[in-house]
Order: C-alpha cells, then sequence, then structure tokens
C-alpha cells in the first residue's frame, strides 16, 4: 500500500486533483485573477461536459469502430429527459441526471440493434439521420406538450445549497463545476477500467476483425449493441449536466454541425484513448478562443479581411492538424513515446526514486511506465 | 387520384435534384473509397465560378464549358493539396478534411460573392411553360435535370466499365496496394476521381441554381438528401444513385402530402433505414466479400 502511494503516477494525480479543486477559486487570488474568471470556471465545467460526451463516443468509434455522426442526438434526448423529470416530475438533479443517462444508454441499446447490419458509410449515414430528423419529432405536435414544441424547455436555474454558499461563498459557477468536474471524474474512471476490462478487448477485437472477434467467441450483436449503449448513457449523462448548466434545451440546441463536430474533436484528440478523449474536449472548449487569439493576432489580418474568414481559419486549421497528427494528440505522443530507441522512456522521478533505491529495480521499472 | 399524380410527379422533380448530386457523390466514392461531405460547397464554388464568368460574357453555354475546365483544375487542386497527405492515414481522415473544405468554401463564398441569393440563368431550352404529362405539371428545368442524370448515369457506366482507365480507378479505390502492384498510377487515378466528381458537382450546380437561387447555402439542405439518396441507391451504383435520389424525392412528398409537413422528413429517413435494413448495401449496392 505504500508503495502504491509512492509511485511517481500518484503524485502526480494527486497534483492534478488539487489543481482541478483549487481551480473556480484561483482567480480570487493574485496573479491569476489576470488569467481566471467565473466565465472561465463556467469554460472548465463545459470541459467537464464535453469529457463525458466525448469520451462516450470515443467508447463507440474509437475502441469498437462504428462511426456515429448522430451523436448529438444522444446529448439532445439526455437534455430532453432531465428537462421532462426535472420540471414535470420534479425529480431532484442527482436523479434526473442519473435516469436521463440510463434511459438515453437504453435508447441507444436499442438503436443499436438495428446499427448490427449496417457498416462503415452506411452506419455514418444512418446515424446522421438521427440528428437530421430529431428537431422535427421534438417539435410535432403529439408531444409538444412535453418537449414544448419550437420553444423548448426552459427550468429553474440551478441553486447553489446554502451551506456551501454561507461557508465557502461558493457562487453558481463554482457549485456548477465541482458537480460536472465529479461527474466527469467518475465517468472518465469507468470508461479507464470499462476499456481494460473483457468488455473494452471485446470492442477492441470487434474493430480491428469482426470475423476474427467471432470465432475467438465474442457475441458481436451483443458487443455492438453494447458499444452503442454505453456511449449513449454518456451522451445522456452529458446532455443532461448541460441542461443543468444552461437551464434550457430547445430542438435547435444540438445541430448536425455540432454533431460532425463531436467526430471531428475525437479525431483530433486520438481515436482510442482515455487523454484522447481529454485532448478533445479541450480543444473543443478552447476552439472559438483559440480562432479569436489567430484573428487578433495574424499579421496583416486586416488587409486580407481575415474577421471575416473565420470559417475558413478554422477549416485550415483543422485540415492542417490532420495531417500533421493523423492520429490525434494522443496517438502522436504514443508514437513519440514507442519511437524513442530502447522503448519508452523511464520518466525522471522514476530514475529519481530508482537511485535512492526505495524499491528494487523491477518495482521501480514497473511503476515508470 | 390527380393529386396524387401531381404529388408524384414534384417527387420525382425534387428527387431529380438529389439523384443528380448524389451521382457525383457515387463517382467519388466509387474511385476513391470517400464519402465527400464537400460535395455541396464544391458544386456551390463552381456555380458561383459560373456565375461571375456569365456576368463577363452573358453567354451560358461559354461560361458553362469554361466553368466545366476551371471545375477539373478545383477537383484536382483539392486532391491535391488536402487530400493527398491524409489517404494513407486512419479511415476517418480523409471525411475529417472533407468537412475542413466545407467550412473553407462557405466562408470563401460568403467573402467574395456575399450572401444574398443570387438570380441565375436557365438554358434556353429550360425556359418555358410547364410540360403536361397527363394530368401533372412538371416544369422544363426539372426534366432537364432529369436528362443529365441519366445522360451522366450513363456516362459513368460506360467510363467504369468499358474504359480502361475506368477500370484502373475501381481497382485502386478497392485495393491500393494490388492497384499499385499491377502498374496503376495509384495517385494519378485518385486525382482523377475528384476531377470528374467536381466537374459532375459543377454542372449539377449550374443546372439547380435556377431553382435554388445562388447562395452560399444552396446546397446545404438538398446535400443531406443526396447523402441518403445515394446510401439508398448504394454508394458505388450509379443507377442506384437515380433510383435512389427519386424515391428520396417522392416518399418526401407523399408524406407531406398525406402524413403531414411536419412530419415529411423523418417518414422519408424511416423509409430509407427500413430498406437498408432489409439491403444493408442500399438498393444496387454490391456486398463486399471478404476473405479470411
Amino acid at each position: 500500500m505504500v508503495r502504491v502511494l509512492l509511485r511517481p503516477r500518484t503524485f502526480v494525480m494527486a497534483a492534478g486533483l488539487a489543481v482541478l479543486i483549487a481551480f473556480p477559486y484561483l482567480y480570487r487570488l493574485p496573479f491569476f485573477d489576470n488569467y481566471l474568471s467565473d466565465f472561465r470556471t463556467f469554460q472548465a465545467t463545459r470541459f467537464a461536459i464535453w469529457i463525458i460526451v466525448l469520451m462516450g463516443l470515443n467508447l463507440l468509434t474509437g475502441y469498437s469502430g462504428q462511426i456515429s455522426l448522430g451523436h448529438a442526438a444522444f446529448v439532445a434526448v439526455g437534455a430532453y429527459i432531465a428537462a421532462i423529470l426535472m420540471k414535470d416530475a420534479g425529480l431532484p438533479v442527482f436523479a434526473a441526471v442519473l435516469a436521463a443517462a440510463l434511459l438515453t444508454g437504453l435508447l441507444g441499446f436499442l438503436i443499436g440493434a438495428p446499427a448490427l447490419r449496417l457498416s462503415g458509410p452506411y452506419l455514418a449515414i444512418a446515424t446522421l439521420a438521427l440528428i437530421i430528423v430529431l428537431p422535427q419529432i421534438l417539435k410535432h405536435p403529439s408531444i409538444d406538450q412535453w418537449t414544448g414544441g419550437v420553444s423548448g424547455i426552459r427550468i429553474s436555474s440551478p441553486r447553489v445549497p446554502a451551506s456551501m454558499h454561507n461557508n465557502l461563498d461558493m457562487n453558481t459557477d463554482q457549485w456548477l463545476y465541482y458537480n460536472c468536474m465529479l461527474a466527469a471524474l467518475i465517468m472518465t474512471a469507468m470508461a479507464w477500467s470499462v476499456t481494460r476490462s473483457r468488455l473494452g478487448r471485446a470492442f477492441i477485437a470487434l474493430r480491428d476483425s469482426e470475423i476474427g472477434a467471432q470465432q475467438m467467441g465474442i457475441n458481436v450483436s451483443l458487443y455492438k449493441m453494447t458499444a452503442f449503449g454505453l456511449s449513449s448513457l454518456y451522451a445522456g449523462a452529458g446532455g443532461a449536466l448541460y441542461l443543468y448548466q444552461q437551464y434550457y434545451v430547445g430542438p435547435t440546441s444540438f445541430d448536425i454541425t455540432f454533431s460532425l463536430t463531436l467526430l471531428i474533436m475525437i479525431v483530433l484528440g486520438g481515436l482510442a484513448s482515455i487523454s484522447g478523449a481529454v485532448f478533445a474536449a479541450l480543444i473543443f472548449t478552447v476552439k472559438d478562443d483559440l480562432t479569436n487569439f489567430i484573428v487578433a493576432h495574424i499579421p496583416f489580418g486586416e488587409k486580407i479581411g481575415i474577421e471575416s474568414s473565420r470559417g475558413a481559419l478554422f477549416g485550415l486549421l483543422l485540415i492542417v492538424s490532420i495531417i500533421f497528427t493523423p492520429r490525434g494528440i494522443a496517438g502522436n505522443l504514443r508514437k513519440q513515446k514507442e519511437a524513442r530507441p530502447g522503448g519508452p522512456r523511464k520518466s525522471r522521478i522514476a530514475a529519481l526514486v530508482n537511485k535512492i533505491g526505495l524499491f528494487s529495480r523491477k518495482e521501480a521499472q514497473a511503476s515508470s511506465d | 387520384m390527380d393529386q396524387f399524380i401531381q404529388q408524384f410527379a414534384t417527387g420525382l422533380s425534387t428527387g431529380s435534384l438529389y439523384a443528380i448530386i448524389a451521382l457525383a457523390l457515387v463517382l467519388i466514392y466509387r474511385s476513391t473509397g470517400i464519402v465527400n461531405f464537400a460535395q455541396g460547397e464544391m458544386a456551390m464554388f463552381m456555380t458561383f465560378t459560373a456565375w461571375s464568368v456569365w456576368n463577363w460574357d452573358s453567354n451560358f453555354w461559354l461560361a458553362f464549358f469554361i466553368t466545366l475546365i476551371i471545375a477539373a483544375a478545383f477537383g484536382a487542386l483539392i486532391e491535391l493539396v488536402a487530400l493527398r497527405p491524409v489517404e494513407s492515414g486512419p479511415v476517418l481522415n480523409p471525411i475529417i478534411v472533407t468537412i475542413g473544405l466545407v467550412l473553407i468554401l462557405d466562408s470563401l463564398a460568403l467573402r467574395i460573392w456575399q450572401g444574398q441569393p443570387k438570380p441565375f440563368p436557365s438554358p434556353a431550352m429550360f425556359k418555358g411553360a410547364p410540360l403536361s404529362i397527363g394530368p401533372a405539371d412538371i416544369s422544363r428545368t426539372n426534366v432537364g435535370v432529369f436528362c443529365m442524370s441519366l445522360l451522366i448515369m450513363a456516362l459513368i457506366y460506360l467510363f467504369f466499365n468499358k474504359t480502361k482507365v475506368g477500370l484502373a480507378m475501381r481497382a485502386t479505390a478497392q485495393d491500393r496496394v494490388a492497384g499499385s502492384l499491377v502498374g496503376i498510377r495509384v495517385g494519378r487515378m485518385l486525382a482523377l476521381g475528384w476531377v470528374l466528381s467536381s466537374m459532375v458537382g459543377a454542372v449539377a450546380g449550374m443546372l439547380l441554381a435556377p431553382t435554388l437561387f445562388l447562395s452560399p447555402t444552396m446546397m446545404a439542405g438538398a446535400l443531406l438528401f443526396a447523402f441518403a439518396a445515394a446510401v439508398l441507391g448504394g454508394l458505388d451504383s450509379p443507377v442506384g444513385a437515380i433510383v435512389g435520389g427519386l424515391t428520396m424525392g417522392v416518399v418526401q412528398n407523399m408524406a407531406g402530402t398525406y402524413i403531414g409537413s411536419n412530419i415529411d422528413i423523418t417518414v422519408a429517413f424511416v423509409v430509407i433505414i427500413a430498406i437498408l435494413l432489409v439491403r444493408p448495401r442500399g438498393l444496387f449496392g454490391r456486398k463486399a466479400i471478404q476473405r479470411v
């Protein structure tokens, strides 16, 4: 146990956790107040929500190899279910989010059944159909008493519990941040363990060769549907939290562009990788800020009218990054690590630990990778 | 009954529009194995180019052929600059690049030609009163688009099945390594695929612009239906693109008339997915048999 605690990875994780916990309060300190604010906390909350959504899509597309262009439909369904449960059934937030995640997951599992017969571009377009038709369904008069038709659903704004407000001086943005970040951490840990379990290995086997997986005794249909269900569960949870932060959802909240962007992001972040989904969420969160920054700082920007070519600039960035990091950020980092002579480099801390001789050589090596 | 026939004819007109864009999609899928999300935007961009040429010399057919030449160069340029670097990478990357192209072309078109819709000339033979076929009226433009789709389909069929280059292109799309082993210049074949589909896209854009009005977003709606049409017919089948496009148009129109216009798209897609479940490779698509 002591040895586990002394592992370098444990220190890094503890430091990361400390930063995550301190983040929403940092802007009240000097120096940090130049860069951080409640708005940055709001963005960090969005980042946590995108981690959940993109983690789910990565389980489906990255790990099990099924391309979904309509993932936003599940995000929307999660948000709507949560909204209806909170507004009409008066469920507390936690129960509503959980129920929305589970129900969306179930729906995804069932939609996975017809998807079994389709693959490649056929599956991609069939899933794209989900997000194309969703606004029409949501606006249809037969269900608009629940969905609110064109105007969507507005729920009451999130309230910070009195104890948090009084003792920690916590505002709404900070409260939302802690809730969503906790959910993101739990769901990341869950995805991490799924990918290293029997289920995750089955997904990978399926992706690499369906026939091979079948030969190994993997129930292809069941696992494909499970991949759909699991990723929809993530999308539903993300959608429900999005609703909680935004306290509004409407038929145009999630459109085709959003849906396609989700797929773009997981490719940029790195497919079939937990850290890839986190990178993807990070890019998704900062992409507008990044484009604005470039627009403001590019030389001769005004002369070439960069202001009105934002879309072109973003498209160009997209193509350039795909060309230079074809396997996404996570894939690129992994490749560099593997390409080093003598295999993955031992971390500096591990080398130090080795020198001091805290553990036997073998254990120190094991803990470094 | 008369209403049914008229709605059927209207559906065919809308469908012919989907069919011709679907043809361009099929062409590129068949020759490169890529689903091109930028097809609509490329067509729109070329149609604007045609509009500029037409403004410089107001002869429709001159503008038409000059645009075709520009479209060929444009297709080759896109393949060389944007697609070639990602060809050997993971399968999703070319799709992402085409989505990037959508953003670039949209934004550039808006800058160069502005957003308000522009009138586009239609060739003299498409003008005049709608043709009456039985109790149904159908506009000359739509008949023209339909005939053009059939012509392009026939040309594609002949090209891919009867010429050496066409066969080489199919071989490249199926298996690049095997293609290059038998001496096919793989890179050139892929570029040629982009050239041809850019040209078909340009033809589609120029024929549709008088009805859709020329604007940067003119293709946005139709493209999604064209995708559905191409998938319905089978992504590698030119005949399928036409049948798929017409089916899509008719189903959407019928659903709008008899079930309700607030649910027409949904019904159309439900029908398509139902058909795909029976025939997962589309109506005319061939199933890829893999030997292990």
